[in-house]
């Protein structure tokens, strides 16, 4: 069997969870290996959630939320932009490669954009394979 | 009898073929008591950083596991009796073991896990010829060539160690290694070893129980905790300290239950689930800590929870030491506290 | 050193004397080698105990939060910095502490120092720049700068940032340097990976790194909660240790005054400022900034700008 990868997404209710919601409605076509975690709002997502997504066997990590500017709650997004910042650096630091946790941002209109974005995040994990280094699986 | 330490290594890969054999070896710049594949790898002379209590009483330990299916339910007992032969304790850590038993296994209370291993694991320990500055074993009932708990003495004697047989399972042990008797000079060797080894500090604890008995709401614990941060280096680092937590970790219809090393320092070990502490601050934590070693383990057990092997002293990040510790409770007043 | 000891100890009677504190935090004469341990003056009599020396590495600030009482604080570079952290977030009342700044050089490392002469060190003398070390058979002398703690050797910020007097001369100034960091990152993922992870097999989860710090104050840390259980409980868990460190490093982000405390609490000798550190050069070299130096501006991450650096989104 191919191997077929698990991805989280942590998307923000209001602007990427409405942008996938858009995608299904415009019956667009996108990989089925996204498990999406609704979450009321990028600045919600704790550093620990994608700790423990990794920690509890996912293959990859999708995180989005609304575009800088648009935030539903002011500035919940550009607060968790500079948190985005840090700990991308620091889960390549722990040795955790560049394609398998991935951040941007995507608006209840990018339907598409949605369909892509989770296209592109399936097919990069896909291609580094199953988690290697510290969080690798069965030990 | 005598072995050479050119000879170790070749004994150890000879008893690894019938026992599990845990030795002090080097892991990541720490010395362990681990099980080891080949004898070369034992460091027999250096002292653990953690205690050897874990080969009885792991860490973390699986006690069982267990699955629910349709068939029903499944549950499989981890009991570990394997035998296993550990070699290099220390007296202290040795005679630590002595201590431990009085705790899982006693009139009320028998721990199959602990036993199993205790059953079948033959100590093997190494007197210290020297040792370190930190240590107080000859205040605490012990001594660097004290032979409570273990079931084979060696001595270091330079080239070679020279071997005692202390009970019958060591003796056991001993007779399948055709090991050559030791000569005079070698008996010698070792007496001289025994008697040039001294223990610097020394600690008071004639009364010390007697006087605790009376301080449970002394004011010297307002004040002696301020500098204890509420870490469990002392307590996961002591030979003695044997606190668990049990927890079951469980996904679905499968899952495991696991025993937990635990300590009294922090204040998740008393917090009820109500919300409500009763021990509410460091300064209950570290009594119960001082209390439990050098009082309520006598009252219980008729000997201190302590075996002067200084862990505690060395690995604590603040230098709480419990020698100033035990000689300041002496010096307190008690006053119509005592009797 | 024997001076600063006097003058710390003058400066402690005065303030007690004249009822400007109820305490004073410093150190005082430890019990082995090398090592001086936290201590608390209330008396006069008692603040002819404190000292300072080359051994004096807690970083006291750790004892400051909430204090309901007047307190003074004897206090090196990073722990100043620790303070102003802590002002930020109302855990410590700038105008009930009394801080007695000591400019620091540096702290000697045990371990180090055992390394260099391989045994058990029972005597230690300091003599201007030289350290002498004595053992059972042993007495080598050394220069103490080459024994001081990495994260020492690092440092830039050995003045304390604030004080209400300083205490001996200032140092000069060093530049901050990220080294062991840089190092690191030059190596290939799984190196970093494996070199991690053995590092995190060693962690006994004592918490000591946790308790030592300053910044670490939860109520309820995560590693304790067992709803939501974050991370398991057991011990041997590299993957749960790493996720521990990695959590706790987090929490500190644009709060880390980068002392240390962490790496020479620990037990088990994990080299921790390699992660602490890195958390440390990504705040300054992203945001510019650095915790602990000012104590009017806003921690990096409650604040924001509209055009903040995005080179973490993925590339489409």
């Amino acid at each position: 069997m191919s191997y077929e990868p698990k991805v989280v997404a942590f998307l923000c209710n209001w602007c990427s969870y409405a942008g996938a919601d858009l995608a299904g409605v415009g019956r667009l076509q996108y990989p089925p290996n996204v498990r999406v975690v609704r979450v009321p709002c990028s600045g919600r997502i704790n550093p620990l959630f994608i700790f423990s997504a990794l920690r509890n066997g996912a293959d990859g990590i999708l995180t989005s939320g609304c575009h800088p500017g648009d935030c539903h709650y002011v500035s919940g997004n550009y607060v968790a932009r500079r948190k985005f910042a840090l700990l991308k650096s620091m889960l390549n630091y722990m040795g955790v490669e560049e394609d398998r946790v991935n951040f941007t941002w995507v608006s209840a209109a990018e339907g598409g954009r949605f369909a892509d974005v989770v296209s592109k995040v399936s097919e990069r994990v896909k291609e580094i394979g199953p988690p290697k280094g510290v969080f690798k699986k069965a030990d | 009898m005598i072995i050479k330490k050119s000879e170790i290594a070749g004994l150890l890969d000879q008893l690894a073929k019938e026992y599990r054999v845990y030795a002090p070896v080097d892991e990541n710049g720490n010395i362990a008591f681990k099980a080891i594949k080949e004898g070369a790898e034992a460091k027999l002379g250096e002292n653990s950083k953690k205690p050897p209590k874990e080969i009885l009483f792991p860490q973390s330990e699986e006690l069982f596991n267990y699955s629910v299916n349709q068939e029903g339910l499944r549950m499989d007992s981890k009991v570990d009796d394997t035998k296993s032969v550990a070699i290099g304790l220390r007296p202290c850590d040795a005679k630590s073991i002595m201590l431990l038993d009085n705790v899982f296994s006693n009139d009320q209370y028998q721990d199959v896990y602990y036993l199993a291993r205790r059953d079948n694991t033959v100590i093997v320990s190494l007197g210290c010829n020297r040792p370190s500055g930190t240590c107080f074993c000859t205040s605490v009932n012990s001594g660097p060539f004290d032979t409570d708990g273990s079931d084979v003495l060696l001595t270091d004697i330079g080239e070679a160690y020279l071997v005692e047989a202390i009970t019958e399972q060591g003796k056991e042990l001993v007779g399948k290694l055709n090991l050559p008797e030791a000569d005079a000079e070698a008996k010698a060797l070792a007496e001289k070893a025994k008697a040039s080894a001294t223990v610097a500090s020394e600690v008071d604890l004639a009364g010390l129980k007697e006087k605790l008995d009376g301080m449970f709401t002394h004011e010297y614990w307002d004040k002696l905790h301020e500098k204890c941060i509420g870490c469990a280096a002392c307590t996961y680092l002591c030979p003695t300290c044997h606190c668990f937590d049990i927890e079951d970790d469980a996904k679905d219809c499968e899952g495991c239950r696991v025993r937990n090393w635990d300590a009294c320092m922090f204040p998740l070990f008393t917090l009820h689930g109500s919300g409500h502490n009763p021990r509410t601050s460091g300064k209950e934590r570290f009594r119960q800590r001082v209390m439990h070693k050098f009082n309520y383990f006598v009252d219980r057990y008729n000997a201190t929870a302590c075996v002067g092997c200084g862990r505690c002293i060395k690995n604590c990040p603040v230098n709480m030491d419990i020698r100033q510790v035990l000689a300041e409770i002496k010096a307190q007043d008690t006053g119509s506290e005592v009797g | 050193m024997q001076n600063l000891s006097k003058v710390i100890q003058d400066t402690a009677k005065k303030l007690l004397e004249e009822k400007k504190v109820d305490l004073v935090v410093g150190f005082a004469q430890g019990s082995l080698p090398l090592r001086s341990t936290p201590y608390f003056a209330r008396t006069v009599d008692q603040a002819a105990n404190l000292i300072w020396d080359e051994y004096c590495e807690n970083n006291l600030t750790n004892y400051l939060r909430k204090r309901e009482e007047k307190v003074a604080v004897v206090a090196k570079g990073c722990d100043t910095r620790s303070i102003v952290a802590l002002m930020k977030e109302n855990q410590i009342d700038r105008e009930k502490l009394y801080i007695i700044g000591v400019p620091c050089q540096g702290m000697i490392d045990r371990k180090k120092a055992s390394k260099l002469v391989g045994g058990e060190i029972l005597e230690a003398e300091i003599n201007g720049e030289e350290i002498t070390l004595k053992g059972n058979g042993f007495e080598q002398k050394a220069p103490k700068a080459e024994l001081y703690y990495d994260t020492c050797i690092r440092c830039a910020y050995g003045n304390p940032v604030i004080y209400d007097e300083l205490v001996g001369e200032e140092v000069a100034a060093k530049e901050l340097s990220f080294a062991e960091v840089e190092e690191f990152e030059a190596k290939s993922a799984e190196e970093r990976a494996s070199f991690l992870a053995q590092e995190m097999e060693k962690c006994i989860r004592c918490y000591a790194c946790r308790n030592a710090c300053p910044t670490c104050y939860c109520p309820e840390c995560f590693v304790d909660t067992s709803s939501p259980q974050w991370i398991s409980k057991r011990a041997y868990s590299a993957k749960d240790n790493l996720i521990f460190q990695g959590v706790r490093v987090f929490h500190q982000l644009g709060r880390c005054a980068d002392c240390g405390a962490c790496e020479r609490a620990c037990p088990m000798g994990i080299k921790l400022s390699l992660l602490t550190r890195k958390g440390v050069k990504d705040v300054k070299e992203t945001f510019g900034y650095e915790a602990g130096l000012n104590p009017d501006d806003k921690p990096v991450l409650n604040d924001f700008t509209p055009d903040d650096p995005q080179p973490f989104l993925m590339k489409e």
